[in-house]
């Protein structure tokens, strides 16, 4: 059966009450079902209007979970978002993005999504909504691992909400493929800096996606930058062993797990210089 | 009619007239299906309107098996399945089971085991494609598993070959190797390659009275489809017509490859006498369909203090999959093309054609010759890093002499023009002042490397099996004028058709639009070669031109005695015929013609003049001709990401006189990626288990337009035409401008070796981002 | 199955289909036009390229339901009669296709790049947002060639207000 709710109450309540495989854009669920059984059910989350705009609030930017990549990256949004921005244009293809959601990229939680780790570096949070009502979770609490998630069964996903305190930062996005487009990522990395009042980082956020089951932030690496001006340093000088040590990488078709980490860390130095730039621009 | 002797006065027309005298030939024509293709009106297979209660066909394989005896096929559950209307299996063949292009040992369905991942064992036919392609997952097929062998080296260990090994031997290599000033050598490997046509495999069978079977197909070969289709099916070959209008790319994925699936088709509407339709998934295409064979090479070279080589002794192990399909000749281009454009003073070339658990390896632009001239480029990038000599320098040194060299197979080289060829790109590509830039640039970036590379392609050109150098074509002139042409070639875009329709065009003084291009169809030219080996032009557009010169003198006799002037003295031009001070146009000519009972009808027949090649003793003059080309690419490379950008592309190639220019730039343009895709981004992985991992364009990476760098030059080179009695003096131009690709590969090792001078990278094909870390670890490391 | 109903190409269509039938086998097969490709079956290659009410979208991760009410345009819907679109005609120009199973995906990727950009179409942009498109014939050099000349000559008589 295939419904295409108007609402999301309707959603829910179709969810609860018959089932089935939620689907917005279609980018990974199409391509996934060619050869499989036909799903029970499917239902279509592209016609509710709650899920749909960008708004900017007084504490948060509130991201509708059915707005499009192109949607975003088209969006007139403070310079802090840009690593996000950045994220969306390399979101498969410009097809793939008039198609493909912000929430399906999250729910899909594929280790390599696009959109986790500049959202991991914005401090976002989802919002959740099911029978029961609505529920809050940071990124970090949401994406679990590899296709896991901490949404139940019954709940849609709804928003993403990005805290405005680190809008004013300098953010970058590098991602690092087979071909440096169009290509499921190998390793790819965000980064937000914002600059305190001494010319030095004043806050930092430093996520790597691709290179573990879901994509992490680099906790001891954000605290050390923490008073820094990296102006002038090498990136491998402002990225340790150590800091990407805690990545756990797997050898797969794409790249071998050595490879990761090594171009991980070299990546990620790289983006602190490029966000750092941009804070200060 | 044959061609010689020379019925026609061909040969004097066709040699180095003024070019300005053509009409057609040699005119930048549009592609002829190019209003279609861009309205999407151009139908392929799967776009045919399919005749009522066509039956869709989907193949089913042992998803858990490489290699092991197949202990049951259960196939109950795919058989009751919803719209399943007939399962088939090597049980079903009336005929012989085996659709091998060569030696047998390429069964249509599995029998008794199991040979690789991905093998056909059974075949559904359902109402729907969703219907077939659910049943075919309902299947369960015992295997009992065993260890396969997956990689060239899993092979070597095990020691097992589809064919015999094979060797060239010129002079005395170890004792060359023994005098040599300076020695090198190792191991590197080449990658392979998956074809990607766009459009994936597909056949639909029609059955007919009496048994007969009309299979349309998208292949380069239609006569083995149809030999093959009557050898399964138990029929006579004059039972079953293959045709192809066109294919979506073929590449040599579709000249051995393309026969199975028109075979099932044809089982299926056999066995229920309803058409039947198979187009392959992307999956199951990748998984059950050739590659590009990948190698690994052993070599050893001596040089000396300049750089000049004085002998090569190279192994050249190549992993051909579970059967022997075309292997044999694969691997021997491997051999032929070893050598590339260089003098080799002693040589030993040595082939190893392994057998391994995988699909059976085919058929790919090229078929082997790329991976003989990566190696020799190979030999001489190592020379110039030794010796601390620029690469172009230590080419040029070991470039064949323009005339008086021979090649380790003993085959003269009179036709190089490889120096003033390399000598232009040298000059149009500013390489000595790019050479000095690129210094000043690594001696200013630690982690930024850019590289440069100038490389020559030499290829020969006939197929190395001696008796497919032949081709047939029909020409009909109807009495209102207009002219059919058909001929043995195949069309999958590199715009034969429209070459061959030109050649026709310009033989009788017509406009092309006056010329009807028909699909290729066994029904009117039989026993054809396959569209291979850049043979396509060369081939059927000198048959098709001895028909329609036949034609042409008939017609030419009635005008003769319509003008009153000698049959010499008529002139076909601007579609009207001209005699003495009359004319007359080309129809009302024919239309007399017919009323005067002159046949406007012929076959023409061409076979290769002047070529042999004895196999065994490894002799003989295996090409009618070579092919030269050069290329110079420039790129920079990440040595700490090992990612890898081209800068520039310049490529300057011989087609001799170019039939169509536009054409022939397509071909040079899009061989290059194609081979550049090859040497960097596209990488086949299999697991241990034999498994194709990298089955989906998500995972295979083949270039996209932004891979492509916005300085791409392409030009001709002007050589005054191809010294052999080629059609209006034009060179074969399908496969020798993949090899200009080569500047790629070299390129990244050029930049990649300026991380260190003096020290070898350590670098394999293809130049993955991952391959070019390594090798930039291994140039920094102690 | 559900009867589906959309525009295309400025016709009313409306086909009895199963909820699970993809866009592009809605158009191939239950309403004949064949012009749209089916390349990868996996979202990648671009050939299934068709606009949903004005967006560049894959044929192949959309289902027929979805564009139920939908106008869409398909290659087949480009030329004015005989007129061929200036992309179309481009193409064929500057010989922007060999064996032509990816060109209708790339023009249909060509007309939303150029609507969206106009004036401002410049080669980087081209080649970056061709990358949804896979061609392996060309080297997409003329592709590209292609594309910007029809975006000059598509922006001309704008410029001449």
């Amino acid at each position: 059966m295939f419904w295409q709710p108007t609402s999301l109450q309707e959603a829910v309540r179709l969810l609860a009450d018959e089932g089935g495989i939620l689907v917005a854009g279609g980018t990974d669920v199409f391509p996934a079902l060619v050869d499989r059984p036909s799903p029970a059910g499917l239902i279509d989350l592209t016609r509710c209007a709650e899920l749909k705009g960008i708004a900017i609030g007084a504490d948060a930017i509130r991201i509708g979970a059915g707005s499009r990549w192109s949607e975003i990256a088209r969006a007139s949004l403070p310079r802090g978002l840009a690593a996000l921005q950045a994220a969306a244009r390399e979101v498969g293809s410009v097809q793939i993005q008039n198609s493909g959601t912000i929430g399906g990229n999250l729910c899909n939680a594929s280790p390599a999504a696009d959109g986790v780790p500049p959202l991991l570096a914005l401090d976002a949070a989802i919002e959740l909504v099911g029978p029961h009502g609505l529920r809050r979770l940071r990124v970090g609490d949401f994406v679990l691992g590899n296709r896991r998630t901490a949404r139940a069964a019954d709940e849609i996903l709804s928003a993403v909400l990005i805290p405005r305190r680190l809008e004013a930062g300098g953010s970058a996005f590098l991602k690092l493929g087979a071909r440096r487009y169009m290509v499921i990522s190998i390793v790819m990395v965000a980064v937000t800096l914002v600059p305190g009042p001494d010319g030095r980082i004043a806050d930092a956020r430093v996520a790597v996606g691709a290179a573990s089951a879901a994509a992490q932030r680099l906790g001891g690496l954000e605290a050390r930058l923490i008073g820094t001006d990296p102006v002038g340093s090498a990136p491998a000088d402002l990225v340790s062993a150590a800091d990407v040590a805690g990545l756990s990488p797997i050898d797969d078709v794409r790249a071998s797990a050595a490879y990761r980490l090594d171009a991980a860390r070299e990546l990620v130095g790289r983006a602190i210089l490029q966000a750092w730039e941009a804070a200060r621009a | 009619m044959t061609v010689s002797p020379d019925p026609a006065g061909l040969a004097d027309a066709a040699g180095l007239a003024d070019a300005a005298a053509l009409a057609v030939v040699g005119r930048p024509l549009v592609h002829d299906s190019a209003v279609k293709h861009v309205q999407g009106a151009a139908a392929y297979i799967d776009d045919i309107a399919e005749p009522a209660r066509t039956l869709q066909v989907v193949p089913g394989h042992a998803p858990s098996a490489a290699r092991g005896r197949i202990l049951s096929i259960d196939l109950d559950r795919v058989r009751a399945a919803p719209g399943v209307v007939a399962v088939l299996t090597a049980a079903d063949v009336p005929g012989i089971n085996d659709c091998s292009p060569s030696v047998g040992g390429d069964p249509v369905f599995a029998e008794g085991r199991i040979l690789f991942h991905g093998q056909v064992v059974f075949a559904v036919a359902a109402e729907t494609r969703d219907q077939a392609r659910r049943a075919a997952r309902l299947a369960a097929i015992e295997v009992e598993a065993e260890t396969p062998a997956v990689t060239v080296d899993d092979a070597l260990d095990r020691n097992t070959e589809v064919l015999p090994p094979y060797e060239f031997r010129k002079g005395e290599v170890v004792a060359a190797l023994d005098a040599s000033p300076a020695r090198i050598g190792g191991t590197f490997r080449i990658g392979g390659q998956e074809h990607f046509y766009l459009e994936g495999q597909a056949a639909l069978a029609v059955p007919g009275e009496d048994g007969d079977m009309l299979v349309h197909t998208s292949t380069q070969h239609p006569t083995e489809v149809q030999h093959i289709t009557a050898k399964v099916l138990g029929l006579p070959d004059a039972a079953v017509v293959a045709e192809c209008r066109r294919m979506g790319g073929g590449f040599g994925g579709k000249e051995s490859q393309a026969t199975q699936w028109a075979v099932i088709a044809a089982l299926v509407a056999r066995a229920t006498g309803r058409p039947a339709k198979i187009r392959l998934d992307r999956d199951d295409d990748m998984i059950m369909t050739g590659k590009r064979h990948d190698f690994r090479v052993d070599w050893e070279a001596g040089h000396d203090a300049d750089g000049r080589l004085t002998g090569v002794d190279v192994a050249f192990y190549g992993r051909c999959g579970y059967s022997a399909d075309l292997s044999l000749g694969v691997n021997d281009r491997t051999m032929f093309h070893a050598d590339n454009a260089y003098n080799y003073p002693a040589a030993r070339i040595h082939s190893r054609r392994l057998l391994t658990d995988t699909v059976s390896n085919t058929a790919f632009r090229g078929f082997g010759g790329p991976q003989g001239t990566v190696f020799a480029e190979r030999v001489m990038d190592e020379i110039a890093v030794r010796l601390g000599l620029d690469p172009l320098t230590v080419r040029k040194r070991n470039f064949y002499a323009p005339a008086g060299d021979t090649t380790p197979y003993g085959m003269p080289v009179e036709d190089n023009i490889i120096h003033d060829l390399v000598a232009e790109l040298e000059r149009t590509s500013d390489y000595w002042v790019r050479r000095e830039a690129v210094k000043a640039f690594n001696a200013s970036n630690r982690i930024l490397k850019k590289g440069l590379a100038l490389t020559p392609v030499k290829f020969g050109i006939s197929f190395t099996l001696i008796h497919l150098n032949q081709a047939g074509a029909l020409v009909h002139v109807y009495s209102d004028g207009s002219i059919m042409v058909n001929h043995g070639g195949t069309e999958m875009g590199q715009g034969l058709y429209l070459k061959v329709a030109q050649v026709v065009a310009e033989e009788f003084g017509v406009g092309i639009e006056r010329v009807k291009i028909t699909a290729t169809t066994t029904a009117k030219v039989p026993n054809t070669s396959p569209t291979a080996a850049s043979s396509g032009s060369d081939l059927n557009g000198m048959a098709a031109r001895i028909a329609a010169g036949a034609i042409r003198a008939r017609m030419a006799a009635v005008a003769a005695a319509e003008f009153g002037v000698p049959a010499e003295e008529v002139r076909f031009r601007d579609g009207r015929v001209f005699g003495g001070n009359a004319s007359i146009g080309f129809g009302d000519l024919a239309k007399k013609a017919y009323l005067a009972r002159v046949q406007l009808s012929e076959a023409g027949f061409y076979k290769t003049p002047e070529i042999h090649w004895d196999r065994p003793s490894a002799t003989g003059r295996p090409f009618f001709y070579f092919a030269y080309g050069a290329s110079c690419t420039e790129v920079t490379v990440d040595t700490l990401t090992g990612e890898m950008r081209v800068d520039r592309v310049d490529l300057l190639h011989d087609v001799g006189r170019s039939l169509n220019p536009a054409l022939d730039i397509g071909q040079i343009e899009g061989a290059f990626v194609q081979g550049m895709g090859w040497l960097t981004t596209e990488e086949l992985v299999f697991d241990r288990a034999g498994r194709l991992r990298t089955h989906a364009p998500s995972t295979y990476k083949i270039p996209t337009a932004s891979d492509v760098p916005a300085d791409f030059r392409t030009a001709l080179f002007e050589s005054g035409g191809c010294r052999a009695d080629t059609i209006y003096r034009s060179k074969a131009v399908g496969e020798p401008p993949l090899m200009l690709a080569n500047s790629v590969l070299s390129a990244v090792f050029d930049a990649l070796a300026a991380l260190r001078p003096g020290r070898v990278p350590p670098l394999n094909a293809p130049a993955t981002p991952e391959a070019i870390l390594t090798a930039a670890k291994a140039m920094r490391s102690d | 199955m559900t009867t589906v109903s959309m525009t295309v190409n400025g016709r009313q269509v409306s086909a009895d289909v199963e909820d699970r039938t993809l866009l592009v086998d809605y158009l191939r097969n239950a309403i004949s036009l064949t012009g749209t490709h089916v390349g990868c079956d996996t979202s990648q290659c671009g050939a299934c390229v068709v606009h949903v009410d004005g967006r560049a979208v894959k044929s192949c991760t959309m289902l027929a339901v979805q564009a139920a009410g939908s106008s869409v345009t398909t290659i087949e819907g480009l030329a004015t009669g005989d007129e061929l679109h200036p992309v179309q005609a481009a193409f064929r120009e500057h010989h922007g296709l060999q064996c032509g199973f990816c060109t209708p995906g790339m023009i249909m990727t060509a007309v939303d790049m150029i609507r969206r950009h106009g004036g401002q179409l410049d080669e980087a942009t081209v080649r970056h947002e061709l990358e949804g498109n896979i061609c392996r014939c060309t080297g997409y050099h003329n592709i590209v060639k292609a594309i910007l000349d029809a975006a000059a000559k598509m922006q001309m008589p704008a410029a001449a207000e």
